[in-house]
């Protein structure tokens, strides 16, 4: 619980080298720019910049390299909005609604919305880290294969919602995603579909797929238009309607609130967590609203819904990683090497001999996190810009960032020629009316519901009672089934009212 | 006015030339010759794994001894297959090194993969980093010691579940020491997991009953773990109150194999040390100064990384007896 000597002694810590401070918009600036190229994860920009940190004082040094990792959880989801490309898997979901809405010339609204939904989400999920980050540690490691299991088949549920118009196509897609997911060598040592490739030994590249999935197939469908937004009038960079966007986000508290929820206890779950948390916000806010058919044509609520849980995900990552000395990812792995070259070791014990360490880097989180909302607006008034370049110059320079993007994720050609392979099935789904986005889906989740299926068949020896010895597991269970009977009795319920309104 | 011939312009413009050209050279000559331009290091893994901060970490004092400095590119993939690959690829002048976790990974990668590649290829500079795989039980265990596991599972193979990662030294350690007990291993409850990290999270966290994983990962978890055995001849420095497989031996009158868990460093390519020994001098006396810095030395153990000099020769011959007994042992490797 929230310990009053510890809190004051981080604030005097964070007051007594101002200096520190001057770290934090350099290093912002530097998170978002990397988080917005698509490919080029925000662990390589820290990598480059902790030997920098090295000359540096402890604490400028973990401030820099933290507004970098806060930075970047925004970055991914300015090209999401504006190219459809989502820069990290984490920033999926955010495609879904934010792109259609940039095509519409809202794309100042879209960008408004993200912003203040990216924020309001990490400030939550900070100060819930606050009030229980001993007890929300433990949870993390109490998370077994089962749990695992069962949140990640709660992602495949939501399969559905992303069917669109012909369900059948949809979970045809899904299965093809799934099946694509369980490429390469799997969890107990059996290589499966590899076609003596050693490229996909780790299975297929995620990121060159989806950019290829999601992005080249819109851009393929881009060739007859002259701009991205094809009403001239709208193609303004507007800070007014970034600014209504701001208030937009907070017209929807539930969407907002739920969202960020999400993102702190599924995003909590070392390496996977971001990407379920983002599609179940969008997906439960999509079922549970009164138009669900608005989704996907640019409604601001399913941007709102996927920016609050993917970066409250941030707060629960870096719990793990104070609490535990478990790097959830590459970047809090960063951290904990920058930690460790000022002569502090994560783990268990870290969180009890440096508690002040601890509460200042949630309070200057939580200072970085109102300070993006102000670097954040300006990058994204530069960056908007693109919808004022006319298209026959934005395609092809997209399509090269992606390329590079596709390159700089391993370092081989193996991105790039994934990116095209893909490029080229995402576009012939599109022709032919498949939903694109359930591939992704499919193909995010399907490795991971059979290594963790697996996993539990071992550990339980294949007996099923063993599901009454996990409560947890029992108790999403629950969750799942109450949330699928009350969408389908708020449908219900929907549709006997226009039923009633269409008879008077 | 002066007039100069054609000649006279063309010999002052190719001195010129030649002088921008000659002189880093000459001036770097001075110093030790080669090498002449920056260098790479490749790291078959991710960024922000060991092998990644090992580099980083020992990069800056290698390149004060070099006098160039150093970039490191990540190829990871395919337990380090395609880095590897990558390496073996490049001009053999020296200009590539490697940063590897050498065993397990280039003998399973070869035994198990068919990688395109023989363990001769490479040349150990030096191996700092040497791992051994822990028996580790979570925190909050009714096991009290190696010899109940054992006892347990001759009794009913199924009674624990077991962690461990498959194709990895941990696991053939694991197979030793039930082949050794007389315990059918396709008997046995085992739960696989895709890295060192995951499973040691799985024995913290009570997912499992005793957990196989390289020791020194374990060390920021050792609050929520209760160290069973050290897979190791004799008791090992950084767990002195946990027995070893040695003693293991002893007390069930069987004798117990252990292979090193891991072993990580500097690595050139074979083709490199024929071409050019006199470059391979260089490398190996400049990798051992920084290796023997005091300033590098203090760095890399603050951030918990290994600096011991073990030398070329030492080196090898570890990472050929490491490959020598997995390649014996293939079978019990290839059946997970």
């Amino acid at each position: 619980m929230i310990d009053l000597v510890a809190s004051s002694a981080a604030l005097q810590l964070l007051a007594s080298s101002p200096d520190a401070w001057l770290w934090v918009i350099p290093g912002l600036m530097i998170g978002l720019v990397f988080g917005a190229m698509p490919g080029i994860s925000i662990t390589m920009a820290m990598a480059i910049f902790l030997p920098a940190t090295l000359y540096m004082d402890f604490l400028p040094a973990i401030i820099f390299l933290t507004s970098m990792y806060t930075g970047a959880g925004f970055g991914g989801s300015v090209p999401a909005i504006l190219m459809n490309i989502p820069g990290t898997s984490s920033a999926v979901a955010t495609t879904f609604d934010g792109y259609p809405m940039a095509r519409d010339g809202r794309h100042n609204e879209a960008m408004g919305v993200a912003l203040t939904s990216s924020v309001f989400g990490m400030l939550l999920s900070y100060s819930v880290l606050f009030l229980v980050i001993s007890p929300l540690a433990d949870i993390v490691l109490g998370i077994g294969p089962l749990e695992m299991l069962v949140i990640a088949l709660w992602g495949i549920l939501l399969l559905g919602s992303l069917a669109g118009k012909h369900m059948t196509r949809g979970i045809l897609a899904g299965i093809f995603g799934l099946i694509l997911g369980t490429v390469g060598m799997n969890t107990a040592g059996y290589m499966r579909g590899t076609m003596g490739v050693p490229w996909l030994l780790d299975g297929i590249p995620v990121v060159p797929a989806m950019m290829g999935l999601l992005a080249a197939s819109q851009l393929f469908n881009l060739v007859n238009s002259n701009f991205l937004v094809e009403d001239e009038s709208k193609r303004g960079i507007n800070a007014g309607k970034i600014f209504y966007g701001f208030r937009l986000a907070f017209k929807h508290p539930i969407v907002i609130l739920r969202g960020s929820f999400i993102g702190v206890f599924i995003g909590a779950i070392p390496g996977v967590g971001s990407s379920i948390s983002n599609l179940l916000s969008y997906a439960y806010t999509k079922r549970g609203d009164d138009n669900p058919e608005t989704f996907g044509e640019g409604n601001p609520k399913g941007v709102v819904a996927a920016e609050s849980a993917n970066s409250s995900s941030e707060g629960g990552a870096m719990a793990t990683m104070l609490a535990l000395g478990i790097p959830g990812g590459g970047a809090t792995a960063i951290l904990l090497a920058a930690f460790a070259m000022h002569n502090i070791v994560g783990g268990p014990s870290f969180i009890a001999n440096n508690q002040e360490i601890v509460y200042a880097i949630l309070f200057s989180n939580f200072a970085q996190g109102i300070l993006l909302l102000g670097v954040g607006l300006g990058f994204v008034f530069v960056a908007s810009s693109v919808v004022r370049v006319p298209l026959r110059y934005l395609v092809p320079t997209v399509l090269s960032v992606a390329c590079f993007g596709a390159y700089a994720v391993d370092g081989s050609m193996a991105g790039p020629i994934t990116l095209f392979v893909f490029s080229v099935i995402g576009w012939m789904m599109a022709r032919y009316g498949y939903p694109v986005a359930a591939v992704v889906v499919g193909l995010l989740l399907g490795g991971l519901v059979e290594t963790q299926l697996l996993r539990s068949n071992q550990v339980s020896g294949g007996d099923f009672t063993y599901l009454f010895d996990r409560p947890a597991a029992m108790a999403i269970i629950g969750v799942i089934v109450f949330s699928m009977a009350f969408t389908a009795w708020a449908k219900r319920r929907r549709k006997r009212r226009e039923l009633t309104a269409a008879s008077r | 006015m002066t007039n100069y011939s054609r000649r006279t312009v063309l010999k002052f413009a190719a001195a010129g030339a030649a002088s921008t050209v000659l002189t880093p050279t000459m001036l770097m000559a001075q110093g030790n010759g080669w090498p002449e331009r920056p260098l790479n290091m490749v790291v078959p893994f991710a960024t922000g794994g060991y092998n990644d901060r090992l580099a980083r970490a020992f990069i800056p004092f290698l390149q004060e001894e070099l006098g160039q400095p150093l970039s490191v590119a990540n190829r990871p993939g395919a337990g380090t297959q395609l880095g590897n690959t990558y390496f073996l690829q490049q001009p053999n002048d020296g200009y590539t090194l490697k940063c590897n976790s050498v065993a397990p990974y280039i003998p399973l990668t070869i035994l198990l993969q068919d990688a395109p590649y023989s363990a001769e290829d490479f040349q150990m500079i030096n191996l700092p980093s040497r791992d051994f795989t822990l028996a580790a039980a979570p925190g909050d265990t009714d096991l009290e010691s190696m010899e109940e596991v054992i006892s347990r599972l001759r009794q009913d193979p199924r009674s624990l579940s077991l962690g461990v990662q498959p194709a990895s030294a941990d696991y053939l350690n694991l197979m030793l020491m039930l082949d050794a007990a007389g315990i059918d291993s396709s008997e046995i409850r085992l739960v696989t997991y895709d890295g060192g990290g995951p499973a040691r999270n799985a024995a913290a966290g009570g997912h499992v009953d005793v957990a196989f994983v390289g020791g020194e990962g374990f060390l920021p978890l050792i609050d929520r773990i209760k160290p069973l055995m050290a897979f190791s001849d004799n008791r090992v420095d950084v767990y002195p109150d946990t027995m070893s497989s040695g003693e293991l031996s002893e007390s069930i009158g069987e004798e117990v194999e252990s292979v090193e868990g891991s072993q990580r460093g500097w690595v050139v390519s074979k083709a490199f040390v024929d071409e050019h020994p006199d470059r391979y001098e260089i490398l190996v006396d400049a990798i051992e100064r920084a290796t023997k810095n005091p300033e590098c030395i203090e760095a890399l153990e603050e951030q918990q990384l290994a600096t011991t000099w073990y030398g070329p020769e030492q080196s090898q011959e570890d990472y050929l007896a490491n490959f020598e007994s997995l390649e014996r042992h293939i079978d019990l490797l290839r059946e997970s």
